[in-house]
């Protein structure tokens, strides 16, 4: 019970430390900057816990993006060792005596380590749907003949894709997989929203044209979207869709 | 339904904290027409508001032994849907009974819910393993209750962004220093903007605590006390989506008796301590062991289940100080205005509470501020329909 | 009561556009040249570019090769001396493992870039390897074969 809580996880004063270079920036900087931070880590303490340390007793100007710490809500998306991650799962321990963390690619930094989401979301069509099916334990019985098991999107909206993504860096006009991801998984299961104008919207050559299946933002997903093959996917239905458009043409 | 258009500003309420309290009093007051700025250290709801297992109280939990929770929480609940809609798994919830001490508490929890207005349906073991398949198959009985699901942070975003746009200055990353104290009156805060790395000053006619855990903390840069312990539990989530509906053990309060669906996780909590500080928490080792041996019985896949994560989450209990456990202090939220209790003027602070009962606990919040600022507006944040949790990134 | 003065500090700044990160070492916005933490598509991706590249370059080549007929039997028979030597033959199956390279990658973009084939995109890669390399090894024994 609660009285005998045991501190095994909190890092002994001769525990390995391991050296972090974070990447800084605040608004006025000429250019961004890094700080170097020896952290003392255990076996299993995560890249979040190791920076909020650096927070707590180092430096409290250090500018950190997290909410969940369970890979939910996707806000602490960095770049460690030029991986996309998550911090909050990312255990410190395989990651090297030095450990580079940056914030992610392709979206404006607002301060050190957090980026501006709203150029994240201007890339999304405007209604955001998600709730979905559960397609998960298909054979138990809901409430009634007609009731399903609802469940929300996998996508958490970290970004990870956009900045795994090489292409985004030579059109910014591009939506990018998670925007593209999201096109399809409504146009799969629309629960009664409007998927004409999602197509019209994808069909682009900076919609779902602009993507060159280098699959990065696939590997790149902590939450199984797997938006690479959701864009070939859309692909495949704005193929048939024209094939279809041209045949009434012509005929 | 009311409207989302910024009114004439009146007074200027300056909020310190950007967890689900602080959003929904910066939609309340908004929307009385009070001018409102909100400064959160780090981002919104980083601080125990995003970190909890998502679940929309039934209130069924609190049924026996604490029936003003309880009531809360069930009022709370159907607001909540029909304010939020599209942002709930609304699939219920269960009740499971293991064991015959279990069971001993049965006609207790199920007289409770009747009395409390939560509405309850009993099933044999059979019905119960036919709506979730992966239960203990050894359960005894099962009640369903109006439990639910909810992304804790994109749920609480919903009132920043309708905030937002009624008028508020929601600020992230910037962090209180100090309070400007004046002739016993609260006049405004020091802040460092971590944006730009400076320090500047915000003015305000009222300071609201809406720090959770760390109310005490921000209370002593006031001069004043109030009685709320920081109190951790540790959350396990496990790959793979074990259940559809929230599952609950049915007994008295306990570690480990609630197991939640998230997305395509299985989040198993909690447990209880109290601390001192609420930053730098640990995740001990045992506490998480416990927590798969809970939910084990409740769901026997949790033994074998792939670890996801595990962490600690401090909630905000309010109660004299030798309660040290953290499970018997009351779960009821409270508004202190310090003027009353302390002889401070320009100060509240706003505490307790579950993410469930946000916009209840801003309400409650609300009209001590506008009683105090001497504006007559009701409340309207029963009705109104609030935006999607991306509005608030529109540019 | 006190005056409800300015705001919270800032607002300007933040509203600016913030520096943008590319991939690339360091702080250098050196765009899409970090090999740190790529996988397969990634370098299939870049194989398919250098390969394109090289056939181009290749393409050139070869254009300006077939002028020497311009001028004559004499000088294409030069050539063809040059064309016989183990160097040269080795670059001939430098080209071919470019050509199997370019062309089966090709036909897996195809496959999966169409959404005809959207989940196997890995699956498709190796399987374009061991086709690749068969034919890389039958066609590499036939041409140094071809000396003698």
């Amino acid at each position: 019970m609660p009285n005998d809580v045991e501190e095994r996880d909190r890092a002994p004063a001769s525990a390995e430390t391991r050296r972090f270079r974070v990447f800084r920036f605040k608004r006025g900087d000429e250019r961004p900057h890094t700080d170097d931070f020896d952290v003392p880590v255990g076996p299993r303490t995560t890249v979040f816990e190791a920076l909020r340390w650096i927070q707590l007793h180092r430096d409290r100007t250090l500018a950190l993006r997290h909410s969940c710490l369970h890979a939910s809500c996707g806000t602490c998306g960095l770049r460690v060792n030029g991986r996309e991650v998550l911090a909050c799962v990312t255990g410190v321990r395989d990651l090297g005596r030095e450990i580079s963390v940056e914030p992610i690619a392709n979206i404006p930094v607002l301060t050190d380590l957090v980026v501006d989401m709203r150029e994240f979301y201007a890339r999304f069509p405007d209604e955001h749907p998600i709730l979905r099916h559960s397609e998960f334990l298909e054979d138990a019985s809901p409430h009634g003949a007609t009731e399903e098991h609802v469940r929300l999107e996998d996508c958490i909206e970290c970004g990870l894709c956009l900045s795994a993504c090489p292409v985004v860096v030579t059109s910014e006009r591009y939506v990018g997989p998670a925007a593209l991801a999201f096109a399809q998984r409504v146009v799969e299961e629309p629960r009664g929203a409007e998927t004409v104008n999602l197509l019209t919207w994808a069909d682009d050559p900076d919609g779902a044209w602009r993507c060159h299946a280098i699959f990065e933002c696939t590997a790149a997903c902590p939450s199984n979207v797997d938006p690479a093959a959701r864009i070939m996917a859309l692909r495949g239905t704005l193929l048939g869709r024209r094939l279809r458009a041209e045949r009434t043409e012509r005929a | 339904m009311a409207t989302l258009e910024p009114r004439t500003p009146d007074a200027h309420v300056l909020i310190v904290g950007g967890g689900g309290t602080g959003g929904a009093l910066a939609l309340d007051l908004s929307l009385r027409g009070v001018k409102v700025t909100l400064v959160e250290r780090g981002e919104f709801t980083s601080g125990t508001t995003g970190r909890h297992h998502g679940l929309l109280h039934s209130g069924a939990r609190y049924a026996v032994d604490d029936q003003e929770s309880a009531v809360e929480c069930i009022e709370e609940n159907r607001i909540l849907r029909r304010i939020c809609p599209g942002s709930f798994e609304e699939n219920d919830g269960l009740f499971v009974a293991i064991t015959d001490e279990d069971m001993a508490y049965y006609d207790d929890f199920v007289t409770g819910c009747a009395q409390t207005g939560i509405p309850t349906h009993e099933l044999t073991p059979s019905e119960a393993l036919a709506l979730e398949p992966n239960l203990n198959p050894g359960l005894k009985a099962a009640v369903r209750v109006p439990d639910a699901t909810m992304d804790a942070m994109r749920m609480p975003l919903r009132f920043f962004a309708s905030a937002q746009r009624a008028g508020a200055d929601l600020r992230n990353y910037m962090e209180v220093l100090d309070l400007l104290v004046h002739d016993r009156a609260v006049a405004g805060a020091v802040v460092r903007d971590h944006v730009t790395g400076k320090e500047g000053e915000i003015r305000a006619d009222v300071v609201v605590n809406a720090t959770g855990p760390w109310s005490e903390q921000l209370a002593k840069m006031a001069g004043v006390d109030v009685p709320v312990r920081p109190s951790p539990g540790v959350m396990l989530a496990l790959r793979g989506r074990l259940c559809n509906m929230v599952v609950n053990r049915l007994h008295h309060s306990g570690d480990g008796d609630i197991v939640v669906p998230q997305r395509a996780l299985s989040i198993v909590g909690t447990s209880s301590w109290t601390v001192d500080d609420p930053d730098d928490l640990d995740v001990p080792d045992d506490h998480v062991r416990r927590m798969y041996e809970e939910g084990a019985k409740l769901i026997p896949a949790v033994g074998r289940a792939e670890f996801r994560a595990a962490w600690s989450a401090a909630r905000p209990l309010i109660g004299p100080r030798e309660a040290d456990s953290g499970r018997e202090l009351s779960r009821t939220f409270k508004t202190y205005d310090h003027r009353e209790t302390d002889g401070i003027e320009g100060f509240v602070t706003i505490t307790g509470g579950k993410g469930t009962t946000l916009r209840g606990m801003a309400e409650l919040s609300a009209d001590v501020i506008c009683r105090k600022l001497g504006i007559a507006a009701e409340c309207r944040t029963r009705d109104t329909v609030l935006l999607p949790h991306t509005a608030l990134y529109a540019a | 009561m006190n005056d409800s003065a300015a705001g919270a500090p800032g607002r300007e700044a933040r509203q600016e556009r913030g520096p943008v990160q590319r991939k690339g070492f360091g702080l250098a916005p050196t765009g899409w040249v970090d090999p740190r933490g790529r996988t397969l598509g990634a370098w299939a991706f870049a194989g398919n570019r250098i390969t394109g590249l090289g056939l181009v370059f290749y393409l050139y080549l070869h254009l300006g090769v077939l002028t020497t007929l311009l001028w004559g039997a004499h000088a294409w028979g030069r050539f063809l001396g040059v064309a016989t030597t183990f160097v040269f033959l080795g670059l001939d199956v430098v080209l071919l493992f470019g050509l199997l390279y370019h062309g089966l990658n090709g036909v897996r973009v195809l496959l999966v870039g169409t959404g005809l084939v959207p989940h196997r995109e890995r699956a498709l890669w190796w399987a374009g390897a061991v086709i690749g390399t068969i034919v890389l090894l039958g066609g590499a024994l036939h041409i140094l074969g071809s000396r003698s």
